[in-house]
């Protein structure tokens, strides 16, 4: 029996799910987020069986597990499907389990932090999330306690017609130290599914934390639209790292809150988008409080005809003087049908700040290919190598080399699957600079 | 083993450039190619790897015969083909190290072993007194133009190429880089390698002792001699070369 205090916060989301309208998002320009072409109502929550091994995951699962984590937990579709916790981490005191199982065992716990700084009323989405979600992943990390292992996280989507309602729950005691990874993972399915998702994580003051995103949603026509938000207490740091690297289309709100003195980020993103992929970002560092300080850089790439729309924010509210941050972020476009944008912005309501931003759309240099193809370079692998090169500096600040290993193995996949149209395209340019 | 230029037209954007360029470098050679600036020196340099940018509209060139004209830089590379850049591209999130050792496998069949690697790389950085740690750095990323030509030589020294063309590679160099570039040039130089050294001031070849000068002008060559041309020219300067062209047109 779910507490009742759960009971009411399920029965206000899902007042604001049916009162709100499937939204459609605009910016200026030629940018537009829509969801017509998804059928909702052909969609459902699916369950599984638990499986006994990390042999009988989903291959996509297996694919993409490193045998790194102290603690996994995976939830296929609407149930959790597997739970291994390292016995060293619960002799820790370090809690991960299904949300589900949490609001039983830890009520008190979880009614502390449940939603803190997550809304039913952000849209239909997140409230659909709040009102629905099943499973789900409850993290709890003790004061003083430094986990080696990573603890990980999946949600999986292996079958069409599937909706996945996701919320995962992560709170860090004071002066903790630990490494949380969530991969959402699909199978190249043939049809449509839906991953709903809202994420949050709070620090205790101290805490110190890694936390990656990892999506891969394959070659299927899975939608993704999820909120996540980090926030962080006095003196305490968070890396954050979300990575996209696939899904049919992605609408996501990622915010990390420097919400108390001392209060440190790192925040460092990724993406690459190919066939006719869209994905929408909009990303949020948010300094509440005096002597906060962040460190932003997104890069990504666009192949096919896909879109990609990075907007970055950085938000320092009155009062938090003395804050330190910058955000760069850098797009480059593949091919000629590829679409996209990369837009900072600042919001700044107090003096006594530093605070920078930047932001790129570029191609790949000519200057930079003849430079490779002179030392005998062919052009694919010259523009493969500077594709690379260009992530690296993103691939070099995850600090988690089972993490940086998957990554370099999917982008290069993901470069030598749309090799033609990155040759045609540079040949394109190549042609053009000698006709001109 | 050769490279031959025959009556090479070259444009961009509109613009004649070479203009009828006549050069034959073999291999053993050192020859220097000198002249103001403007008169197509650089063109001639990125024409002879393949640059895209530049359009040859007339002529040919060949490489141990055989006519490369339309071939790709990647091709003209392997087949024994080297530039030092005026100004060589940044290659980001790409090390020193990986870098040479991605070029070195481009010339063959099977990829190089590490430890067959390492110790040529080794070998190479003492003969340039070039500091380990640098093969470790993003190539040219945040390099001094001095690191950058050194870097630049470093390839060469790698890549063993038959004909090497320097594309004003003492340009903005101090006289200590300006040394240890031209050591390494004297160094690889020999019967193995052909280079042709494109430079607008003499200075160079205080190091590098070429055995012929090519004088260029308006996208051609105007003078052909030994060493002694260079001193001629440095007593001279470029006013005295183009004067003289005039005067040999004019009647």
């Amino acid at each position: 029996m779910a507490p009742s205090w759960l009971d009411d916060r399920r029965t206000a989301a899902l007042a604001a799910y049916e009162a709100e309208p499937v939204p459609t998002w605009r910016r200026s320009g030629f940018w537009t987020t829509s969801l017509r072409n998804l059928d909702i109502d052909a969609l459902e929550p699916r369950r599984y069986e638990p499986v006994g091994s990390e042999e009988e995951l989903p291959s996509e699962v297996r694919d993409a597990l490193d045998g790194e984590p102290g603690a996994l937990i995976v939830q296929r579709g609407a149930s959790t499907i597997y739970i291994h916790v390292d016995a060293e981490l619960t002799e820790q005191g370090v809690i991960v389990m299904p949300l589900e199982q949490a609001v039983e065992e830890h009520s008190e716990l979880v009614q502390e932090w449940y939603m803190r700084r997550l809304s039913e009323d952000e849209g239909k989405f997140p409230a659909a999330t709040a009102a629905f979600w099943t499973g789900g992943v409850f993290i709890h990390v003790p004061a003083n306690v430094r986990v080696e292992k990573p603890i990980q996280s999946v949600y999986a989507i292996d079958e069409p017609g599937t909706a996945q309602y996701a919320h995962t729950l992560a709170i860090l005691g004071e002066n903790s130290e630990c490494a949380i990874r969530e991969y959402c993972l699909g199978a190249d399915i043939d049809g449509q599914a839906l991953h709903a998702g809202a994420f949050e994580l709070y620090t205790a003051p101290g805490a110190r934390a890694k936390v990656a995103h990892f999506q891969d949603w394959g070659r299927g026509e899975i939608y993704d639209i999820s909120t996540k938000r980090v926030v962080i207490d006095r003196d305490a740091f968070v890396s954050w790292v979300p990575v996209h690297l696939g899904g049919r289309l992605t609408k996501q709100t990622l915010d990390i809150i420097t919400a108390e003195k001392g209060s440190d980020m790192r925040h460092t993103g990724l993406y690459f988008t190919e066939r006719d992929e869209h994905l929408d970002l909009f990303t949020t560092d948010l300094h509440e409080a005096p002597h906060t300080a962040g460190d932003t850089v997104w890069k990504g790439a666009l192949t096919g005809e896909s879109r990609a729309s990075y907007e970055g924010l950085i938000e320092i509210i009155e009062g938090a003087r003395d804050t330190h941050t910058y955000l760069q972020t850098h797009q480059m476009l593949l091919s000629q049908r590829a679409k996209g944008d990369a837009i900072p912005s600042l919001i700044v309501k107090v003096d006594d700040v530093s605070a920078s931003h930047g932001g790129t759309v570029g191609e790949l240099d000519e200057e930079q290919i003849f430079y490779m193809m002179t030392r005998g370079i062919s052009r694919i692998d010259a523009v493969r190598t500077l594709v690379e090169g260009y992530f690296e500096e993103v691939v070099q600040r995850l600090d988690d080399p089972g993490l940086e290993t998957l990554i370099r193995r999917r982008i290069g996949e993901k470069l030598l699957a749309a090799e033609d149209q990155v040759k045609e395209f540079v040949g394109h340019r190549a042609g053009a600079a000698q006709e001109a | 083993m050769s490279l031959e230029i025959q009556n090479l037209h070259v444009r961009i954007e509109e613009r004649e450039i070479l203009r009828g360029l006549n050069l034959k470098v073999s291999k053993g050679e050192t020859h220097a190619l000198m002249g103001p600036n403007g008169s197509g020196k650089s063109t001639l340099a990125n024409t002879i790897m393949g640059n895209p940018t530049y359009e040859v509209t007339e002529g040919k060139i060949l490489f141990n015969g055989e006519d490369m004209t339309e071939a790709g830089p990647d091709e003209r590379a392997r087949a024994g083909l080297f530039m030092a850049f005026q100004y060589p591209a940044t290659i980001p999130g790409v090390s020193v190290a990986n870098f040479l050792r991605m070029a070195v496998n481009a010339k063959r069949e099977e990829p190089i072993k590490v430890k067959e690697f390492g110790k040529l790389l080794g070998e190479n950085m003492e003969l340039l007194r070039i500091d380990r740690a640098f093969t470790s750095r993003y190539l040219n990323e945040g390099f001094s133009g001095g690191e950058k030509k050194r870097a630049e030589i470093l390839q060469l020294a790698m890549l063993k190429p038959e004909i090497a063309v320097l594309d004003e590679t003492d340009s903005g160099l101090d006289i200590d880089a300006l040394r240890i570039v031209s050591d390494g040039v004297n160094a690889l130089s020999g019967p193995d390698m052909g280079s042709l050294i494109i430079t607008h001031y003499t200075r160079i070849l205080d190091y590098v002792k070429p055995q012929f000068v090519h004088i260029m002008l308006d996208g051609r060559i105007v003078r052909e001699g030994g060493p002694e041309l260079a001193d001629e020219l440095e007593d001279k300067g470029y006013d005295f070369v183009r004067e003289e062209v005039a005067a040999a047109n004019g009647s």
